[in-house]
C-alpha cells in the first residue's frame, strides 16, 4: 500500500516535468553516450519516476547483503551524470546549484540527502 | 469536596506576558543553538567520542524523569484515593506533560540527524531501550491527555480512577526504561546496574514533586488565589521522604559498586579523586542536593515557611540536575576498563575532558523554558486550577 | 594480500579490472568489477582477524593505521579536535600489571558476533551482515550515539563535521557514527582489508573463521588467542595473541 502511494506520488510529481527530454546538464559522460546514440537506460520515464525507489533498494541489498552489482548503483550515476567546469577542468558536485541532480529536485521541491554522505563527483582518476 | 471549583488564569497582567516573552526568548536562542550546531556540526560542542552525551542530554533525562514524577500527585490521588490531592491533579498531569515535551525537544534536537526523527518512528528494534523509550514516551502523552480528558470532563469523572491507574503504571515502566538506558550498558562500569531503574524512579518522584511545587506555589501567588497549608506542608512532609529515598539509593548504588573489585576504579573517582565529578557529587548532589533541602524541610526552625519549601524544591532541582551530571558525564569521563589486569598507557585512557559550551547549555534551558511555556498557557486557557486552595476548601477533614 | 584469502571463492581481480575499465570507457556498462557479488553473503562464512602482538611491530600499526586512512578517507577532518577526532583503528599500548610486559597493538571494531552496538541502536542502523562483518547504515542513522555508549571497545567515531570528497566506496557524513568496516568493499571483492594487507609479516591474519582449510582457522586452533572483554561472551570476530 505504502508502496504504491510512493509510486503515485512520484508519477504525479514527476508529470510536472515529464514532458521534456532534454537536460542541461546531463553530464560528461552520458551527454557522450547520448551523442553515439547508444542506449544506456532502458526508458528515461522509468528512471525519472523510479530511481529512487531503484537506489533505495539497491543500497539495502549492497549495505546489508554485500551484493554488488552495478545495477542502479549510485556511483553509477555520479560518474555519468557528472559535468566539469571547462575552466580548471574539475568536475562539478552534483548536488550544487544547477547541477544534473539538484536542478530537477530542485524543480519539484524534493530535498536530496543521498550527498550528505556520498561522494558528489566521479572517482579520482577515472577518467 | 463537591465545592472544588476550577477556573483558567486571566493572563492579561504585564507579568504574565513578561513571563511569556522572557521563557520565548529562551526558546528562541535554544531553536538559535540547535541550528548553529546542526549546521557546523558537533565539533562546535564540547561532546567528544569519549563524552558522547553531554549537557544536553543532562537536562534532557532530568526533564524526562521529573515529568514522570509530576504526575505523581495525580496518581496518589486517583490510585491511592487520597482525597486531598484531588484538586492537584489537573495541574500535575499538565506539568508532567510539559516538562516531557520539554525533555523530548532537547533529547531530539541534539541528534546528530534531527531531520531525520521520521526515521526513529518508522524503523523499530526491539531490543533497543532506546527504541521502547520512543513508544513509552509517545504513549506518556496519549495516556495522560485521555487521564486529563477523564478529569475534565464531568461524565466521564467515574472513569478517571481507571485511566488514572493506567497512567500510573505506564509512569513506572517509563521511567523504568529511562534508567534503564543506563543499567543495561554492559561496557561501561559506572553503569551497568540493575539499580539504575529503580533509582530513576525514586528520583523521578523527587524531582517531579519538587518542580510541581514550586509551580503550584507560582502560580497561586501570581494570581492572588488562596493556597491553604495544609496541601503545602502535606506536598512539603511527601518531598522530604522522596529526597531521603534518593539519597539512600544513591547510598546503595554506591556501596554495591564499591564491592565489586571491577568497578571500584570508577567508583574511587566518582567519590574520591575526580577532581570536579567528586566536588559536584559531595558537594552538589549531596550536600546542596540532599541534606540542606532535608533540612529545610524537618528543622522546626524552617518547617512550614513557604519561602523555605521554595528554597528547598529549588535545591532539590538543582542538586538533581547535578546528580544526572555526575552519573551521565562522569560516568562517561572515567574509561572503560578495556583490559582488565592491565594498565593502558598509549592509545586510549585518561579521564577525558569535557566543558560544555554555550549552544548546548542553551537548548537545553530552552527545553526548561519550553516546559514552563506550555503550563503558563495552558493554565491561561484550561481550567487546570483550582479557584482555591485554602485549607477549608482544600481538606476534606478540616475542622473551622 | 592473497596469503588470507582463500582463492577459490575468486576469480583474479586484476583481470577482471581491466576489462571492467575497458568496459566503461566504451561507456555501454559501468561494470566496475565482473566477479562483483551477485548473490547475498551468507552464514557460511565468518569474517574474521588474528592479530600477533609478538609478531607485530609498531611500526607496522602505525602502517595499518595510515593504510585504514587513506583506504577509508578519514583523518583529515578540518575542524574536529582531540576525542572528536575519528579512530576507526587506535594504536594501543598495554601494560600487564604483573609481570610488566608491554603489548602493542591495535584496536578497531571487534566485530562481535552479538554486538552490543546492534543491540541497543533504536533504528536499526547499527547492523550486523550474515558473515559477521557490524557495519553502521547511515541511512538509518539518526546521530543518538547509543551505540558508542554501548561499545566496549571505544570503536565508534561521531562525524563531528560536515565533509566533503568522500571515497567513492565509503560515505561518510556529519552527525552519523561510523567505524572500521573490516573493508566490507575490498572483502566482497575478494581481497583483504587495507590494514591487513599494509603489514609485511604475518602479524595480522585475515580469513573466514568457519573455513578449516583458512590460514586463520588452522592457526587459532593451534596457538593460544585472546578476545578483549573475554568476560562479557561477545564472542568477537578480531581476536589476539600475545597478550
Amino acid at each position: 500500500m505504502n508502496r504504491l502511494l510512493v509510486v503515485f506520488l512520484t508519477l504525479l510529481v514527476s508529470s510536472v516535468f515529464a514532458h521534456t527530454n532534454e537536460h542541461a546538464n546531463l553530464g560528461e559522460r552520458a551527454s557522450s553516450i547520448k551523442a553515439s546514440g547508444k542506449v544506456f537506460h532502458g526508458s528515461i520515464s522509468i528512471i525519472r519516476k523510479m530511481h529512487p525507489e531503484f537506489l533505495r533498494h539497491k543500497r539495502d541489498k549492497t549495505l546489508r547483503q554485500g551484493v554488488r552489482t552495478d545495477e542502479h548503483s549510485l556511483k553509477g550515476c555520479v560518474s555519468c551524470h557528472a559535468n566539469k567546469n571547462k575552466t580548471n577542468n574539475q568536475y562539478h558536485s552534483v548536488d550544487k546549484k544547477d547541477q544534473f541532480c539538484s536542478n530537477c529536485h530542485q524543480q519539484v521541491g524534493v530535498s536530496l540527502d543521498c550527498f550528505s554522505c556520498h561522494r558528489t563527483t566521479p572517482k579520482k582518476g577515472s577518467l | 469536596m463537591s465545592n472544588i471549583r476550577f477556573e483558567q488564569i486571566e493572563g492579561k497582567s504585564l507579568g504574565f506576558y513578561t513571563l511569556v516573552a522572557g521563557l520565548g526568548i529562551l526558546v528562541l536562542a535554544a531553536l538559535g543553538s540547535v541550528y548553529y550546531m546542526e549546521h557546523h556540526g558537533h565539533f562546535v560542542t564540547g561532546m567528544s567520542n569519549r563524552i558522547v552525551w553531554g549537557v544536553p542530554h543532562v537536562f534532557a533525562l532530568f526533564l524526562i524523569v521529573a515529568a514522570s514524577g509530576a504526575l505523581n500527585v495525580a496518581s496518589i490521588s486517583s490510585v491511592f484515593n487520597k482525597k486531598l490531592y484531588k484538586p492537584l491533579s489537573r495541574l500535575s498531569g499538565l506539568v508532567a506533560l510539559s516538562l516531557l515535551a520539554g525533555g523530548l525537544m532537547v533529547l531530539v534536537l541534539d541528534l546528530g540527524r534531527p531531520d531525520r526523527l521520521i526515521v526513529a518512528m518508522t524503523e523499530y528494534n526491539f531490543k533497543s531501550i532506546f527504541a521502547w523509550n520512543i513508544i513509552l514516551y509517545n504513549g506518556f502523552f496519549v495516556v495522560v491527555a485521555v487521564y486529563l480528558w477523564m478529569m475534565f470532563e464531568r461524565r466521564m469523572n467515574k472513569f478517571s480512577h481507571t485511566a488514572g491507574l493506567v497512567a500510573f503504571s505506564w509512569r513506572l515502566i517509563l521511567t523504568t526504561g529511562t534508567g534503564s538506558i543506563f543499567g543495561f550498558l554492559v561496557a561501561r562500569q559506572a553503569y551497568d546496574a540493575v539499580i539504575m531503574a529503580p533509582m530513576f524512579i525514586i528520583m523521578s518522584f523527587a524531582f517531579g514533586l519538587a518542580f510541581f511545587i514550586l509551580i503550584l506555589m507560582a502560580s497561586y501567588q501570581w494570581t492572588n488565589r488562596p493556597l491553604g497549608d495544609v496541601v503545602v506542608n502535606r506536598l512539603s512532609n511527601l518531598l522530604g521522604v522522596f529526597v531521603a529515598a534518593v539519597m539512600y539509593f544513591v547510598a546503595v548504588y554506591h556501596l554495591g559498586n564499591l564491592y565489586l573489585a571491577e568497578n571500584t576504579g570508577v567508583e574511587n573517582f566518582i567519590l574520591f579523586d575526580g577532581g570536579i565529578y567528586t566536588k559536584l557529587f559531595w558537594y552538589g548532589q549531596i550536600i546542596l542536593g540532599g541534606l540542606i533541602p532535608m533540612a529545610l524541610i524537618y528543622h522546626p526552625a524552617t518547617k512550614g515557611n513557604r519561602s523555605m519549601l521554595g528554597l528547598a524544591s529549588v535545591l532539590i532541582i538543582i542538586g538533581g540536575f547535578i546528580q544526572l551530571y555526575v552519573i551521565i558525564i562522569g560516568g562517561q569521563a572515567y574509561p572503560m576498563a578495556l583490559f582488565p589486569g592491565k594498565e593502558i598507557l598509549e592509545g586510549y585512557g585518561g579521564v577525558a575532558q569535557y566543558s560544555a559550551s554555550l549552544p548546548e547549555i542553551s537548548l537545553g534551558i530552552g527545553g526548561i523554558a519550553l516546559a514552563i511555556i506550555a503550563v503558563t498557557f495552558l493554565v491561561k486557557f484550561l481550567a487546570f486550577l483550582p479557584e482555591s486552595l485554602a485549607d477549608d476548601v482544600a481538606d476534606p477533614h478540616y475542622k473551622g | 594480500m592473497s596469503k588470507t584469502l582463500n582463492r577459490r571463492d575468486f576469480i583474479k581481480t586484476t583481470s577482471a579490472t581491466t576489462i571492467g575499465v575497458a568496459t566503461i570507457v566504451s561507456g555501454i556498462t559501468l561494470t566496475t568489477f565482473a566477479n562483483a557479488n551477485k548473490m547475498p553473503v551468507t552464514n557460511e562464512k565468518r569474517w574474521g582477524m588474528l592479530i600477533d602482538t609478538n609478531k607485530l611491530t609498531e611500526a607496522d600499526i602505525d602502517g595499518m593505521v595510515s593504510a585504514c586512512q587513506q583506504e577509508q578517507g578519514w583523518g583529515s577532518e578540518l575542524h574536529s579536535t582531540g576525542n572528536q577526532k575519528p579512530g576507526w583503528i587506535k594504536k594501543l599500548k598495554v601494560r600487564d600489571k604483573a609481570t610488566g610486559k608491554i603489548s602493542n597493538l591495535a584496536l578497531m571494531c571487534q566485530h562481535c558476533e552479538q554486538p552490543p552496538c546492534v543491540d541497543v541502536c533504536p533504528t536499526n542502523a547499527s547492523m550486523k551482515r550474515k558473515d559477521g562483518i557490524v557495519l553502521v547504515d547511515r541511512h538509518l542513522c539518526i546521530g543518538c550515539r547509543y551505540c558508542m555508549m554501548a561499545c566496549p571497545y571505544d570503536a565508534r567515531s561521531f562525524v563531528h563535521e560536515t565533509l566533503s570528497n568522500q571515497k567513492e566506496h565509503m560515505p561518510r557524513g556529519k552527525g552519523t557514527v561510523e567505524a572500521c568496516t573490516m573493508c566490507v568493499h575490498k572483502v566482497d571483492k575478494g581481497e583483504a582489508p587495507a590494514c591487513v594487507a599494509s603489514v609485511n609479516s604475518d602479524a595480522v591474519i585475515f580469513g573466514d573463521l568457519y573455513d578449516a582449510s583458512s590460514k586463520i582457522n588452522q592457526t587459532l586452533k593451534t596457538i593460544q588467542s585472546a578476545q578483549i572483554r573475554a568476560d562479557l561472551n561477545l564472542n568477537t570476530g578480531v581476536r589476539y595473541s600475545g597478550i
